[in-house]
């Protein structure tokens, strides 16, 4: 219990260690994704997957206020007892474990494909992974504060994105609705998935200072994300045609292809280069979580640093043996989808409805 | 101990670093090209052509052309290889040239496919179709020596601004093939005694060429399309007054207009499509040919005006009606507000938009007449 009051957060880093974690590489083919279930009103999916977010989240709160000097694991352990506590922490470990290497492997094939397509991909992740390691050896304190600091300093991406709707069709954006609500409700599965991340809330909210106003911050972070997913995607539709948008893998990126300075041509190759400090303020909480648990599981909250080279030097000798694909990688993706929904949105639910029984039932023995 | 693993970590994140120099490539053994030129040879061969300059004090030449026959842009890239001395990259091109032969045959957007598959090239180098033989264009040598694909992308550019043609860059380009509410339009250039801008080329929505308007035609256009920039000139502008004279255009005027507002509405009724287009210029008088008296008359000339340029807006639109084609883009106010009866004939956009009604109507206002009478 030492470890958290030890270590803790500002609001802020709270707020800004969520956003962080949900805004990575997945936004740059959230628009082709959205338009191809829903078409140009994807934008509404987004709306309504905030709004579900909103309501997990604050779920997550609500259980995590039972025990509030504990992460998830302790709540399990206290009310499960040992084994299934130490069972939980196993799966969270082997969850955050399997996202951190998709991410991993997705970022250094971004690398690849569009900044160094000479470069042997062992030696990308290499390049990665050494920073990563620097960073997330040390306490969560450290990681919050680089997850602040990055979001500062990236505002810059932003803005520049919204330079090409100067030749934006805003027409393409009607008619709202145009094939009825089916596809938009399909597509919500989609932005989910953009919102995944605030399930680390679970084991960021003991470290918290102030804690009474964990609500409002995971509301702000979601929101955050929220109108970032939405003005990328309405910037994405009115400037590519929606007879075209689905065949750019990343329209994002195509949208920085398209600026043009007098002084710089290609910009999305620095935007590209930038970007994977974004990335990285999702990859390194979710390395963090991923020891996090392990360490716990040994009962030594000293040997992160420990855990986190072997975990690294499994992931390299797995990338030097194997050579990853976008496809194989997607199939990753797709696989850990469903458990991400489950983690995040109905794990919350479970616990709260256990919770809230369980206190019915020691409310009736007291009396 | 820790300290000591944490240098040895970041010499070994420098280290690794270093595995960007075994490929380093000196600017001398690059090819790089700035202009690619597609064409059909008389016997149907695919023929293409490559401009890179030249990086050398001895020569006299400032940029090489080297042509090969080819079936795609990838296989012309490695015969280009064979032919000269660095490697060839693509990744700078300014301009693509298409000839007018090309451009007859349906379908000849798939050779594109590797320019939006290869993430190194550019996404704004500017298409032009090339009226005539592509050689000749090619081979152009300028007599002070300017570098052809920067002379060409600026000759777009500031005819852009000028509105005397339309800016299509791959990018746009690929959004009016596979827009269906819209068919592409590109700039067009031809060699005669001297290399110059001759409009604008219409193609159809598979890509074929079907049309091509001239300078004054293609700011029309641009008026329509809401695409024009700054202010827009109009010469040459005759009205029917009885001031014929042989030699000198006599009832000519000349005026710009800028910050014109186009409106377009749409309807759907007894299935048609039903277009209004409404046009308000605020125009400033640059010329007048013959004396008029206009404290008095005024109203009456800002009729003639408005009754010209209406004339002008119908005849391009009855073109455009008889082609079957859609430059302007209607398609996306049909697609806006007339969903349902738009996806039914979005497939062939042209043929609906050639049975549909289109008014236009122009409306001027006299900002200033000069500081002439």
């Amino acid at each position: 219990m030492n470890t958290y009051i030890k270590n803790e957060i500002t609001l802020m880093q709270f707020i800004l260690v969520i956003h962080g974690l949900q805004v990575g590489v997945g936004v740059l083919e959230l628009p082709r994704k959205l338009a191809e279930t829903a078409g140009t009103d994807g934008w509404i999916s987004i709306i309504l997957g905030w709004i579900l977010t909103t309501i997990a989240s604050l779920i997550i709160i609500q259980v995590m206020k039972k025990n509030p000097h504990g992460s998830i694991l302790e709540l399990v352990t206290q009310n499960f007892g040992k084994l299934i506590g130490k069972l939980v922490t196993i799966l969270f470990a082997l969850y955050f474990a399997a996202l951190s290497v998709i991410i991993l492997i997705r970022e250094s094939l971004f690398i690849q494909k569009w900044l160094l397509p000479q470069t042997a991909f062992p030696v990308l992740l290499l390049l990665l992974i050494i920073p990563s390691y620097l960073i997330v050896q040390h306490n969560i304190r450290v990681l919050a504060r680089y997850s602040e600091f990055i979001f500062y300093i990236s505002l810059w991406i932003f803005i520049v994105y919204l330079i090409p709707t100067k030749e934006a069709h805003l027409l393409n954006l009607l008619p709202v609705l145009k094939d009825g609500m089916k596809p938009i409700l399909q597509a919500v599965h989609s932005t989910l998935l953009s919102f995944i991340g605030f399930e680390a809330a679970f084991f960021l909210y003991p470290f918290l200072r102030q804690k009474q106003a964990a609500a409002l911050g995971i509301v702000v972070a979601n929101t955050l994300s929220m109108l970032l997913f939405l003005i990328v995607t309405i910037a994405a539709f009115s400037f590519f045609s929606p007879d075209e948008i689905t065949q750019f893998k990343e329209p994002v990126i195509n949208m920085f292809k398209v600026i043009e300075f007098q002084f710089i041509e290609r910009l999305e190759i620095i935007f590209l280069t930038y970007y994977i400090f974004v990335i990285s303020t999702t990859a390194l909480p979710l390395l963090f979580l991923t020891v996090f648990c392990t360490s716990k599981l040994t009962g030594r909250q000293d040997r992160h640093s420990r855990h986190l080279i072997w975990f690294f030097s499994a992931l390299f000798i797995y990338v030097l043996m194997s050579s990853p694909t976008f496809q194989q990688n997607s199939q990753w993706q797709g696989k850990i989808a469903n458990l991400s929904i489950f983690v995040a949105y109905l794990l919350p639910l479970f616990l709260w409805m256990f919770l809230w029984v369980k206190h019915l039932f020691q409310r009736r023995e007291l009396h | 101990m820790k300290r000591l693993s944490h240098i040895f970590l970041v010499y070994l994140f420098l280290i690794t670093m270093l595995s960007g120099c075994a490929e380093q490539l000196p600017l001398e053994d690059m090819t790089m090209q700035l202009m690619l030129g597609i064409d059909l040879s008389k016997d149907n061969n695919l023929i293409f052509y490559e401009t890179n300059p030249v990086f050398s004090k001895t020569s006299k030449k400032s940029s090489e052309t080297i042509e090969v026959k080819a079936t795609s842009i990838r296989d012309a890239r490695n015969k280009f290889d064979t032919k000269v001395k660095g490697f060839v990259n693509g990744s700078k091109i300014q301009v693509i040239l298409i000839g007018k032969k090309v451009l007859e045959h349906p379908d000849w957007f798939s050779l594109f496919d590797t320019i939006y598959r290869n993430p190194k090239f550019s996404l704004n180098s500017r298409v032009i179709a090339v009226d005539g033989p592509l050689s000749s264009i090619m081979y152009y040598q300028s007599e002070d020596n300017v570098l052809l694909p920067l002379h060409l992308k600026t000759l777009i550019d500031t005819n852009n601004r000028r509105n005397s043609t339309v800016q299509t860059t791959l990018h746009e380009l690929h959004r009016q093939i596979y827009e269906k509410g819209i068919t592409p339009s590109i700039s067009e250039i031809k060699d005669g005694t001297q290399l110059r801008l001759t409009g604008t080329s219409l193609l159809n929505h598979k890509g074929k060429h079907v049309h091509s308007f001239n300078i004054s035609e293609t700011a029309l256009l641009l008026i329509l399309q809401k695409e024009e920039r700054g202010e827009v000139s109009f010469t040459h502008f005759s009205l029917p007054i009885n001031n014929k004279n042989e030699l000198f255009h006599q009832d000519d005027i000349s005026f710009s207009a800028s910050n014109i507002k186009t409106k377009i509405k749409s309807a759907y009724h007894q299935n048609k499509f039903h277009f209004d287009i409404k046009i308000n210029m605020p125009i400033y008088l640059g010329e007048r040919m013959f004396p008029y008296n206009m404290s008095k008359n005024e109203k009456n000339f800002k009729k003639m005006v408005e009754e010209k340029l209406t004339k002008q807006f119908e005849d391009l639109i009855k073109i455009i009606q008889a082609k079957k084609i859609d430059p302007i883009g209607l398609g996306l106010y049909a697609r806006a507000h007339h969903y349902a009866e738009y996806k039914k004939v979005e497939d062939e956009w042209g043929k609906a938009l050639a049975t549909s009604t289109i008014n236009v109507s122009v409306k001027v206002d006299l900002i200033s007449t000069g500081n002439v009478k």
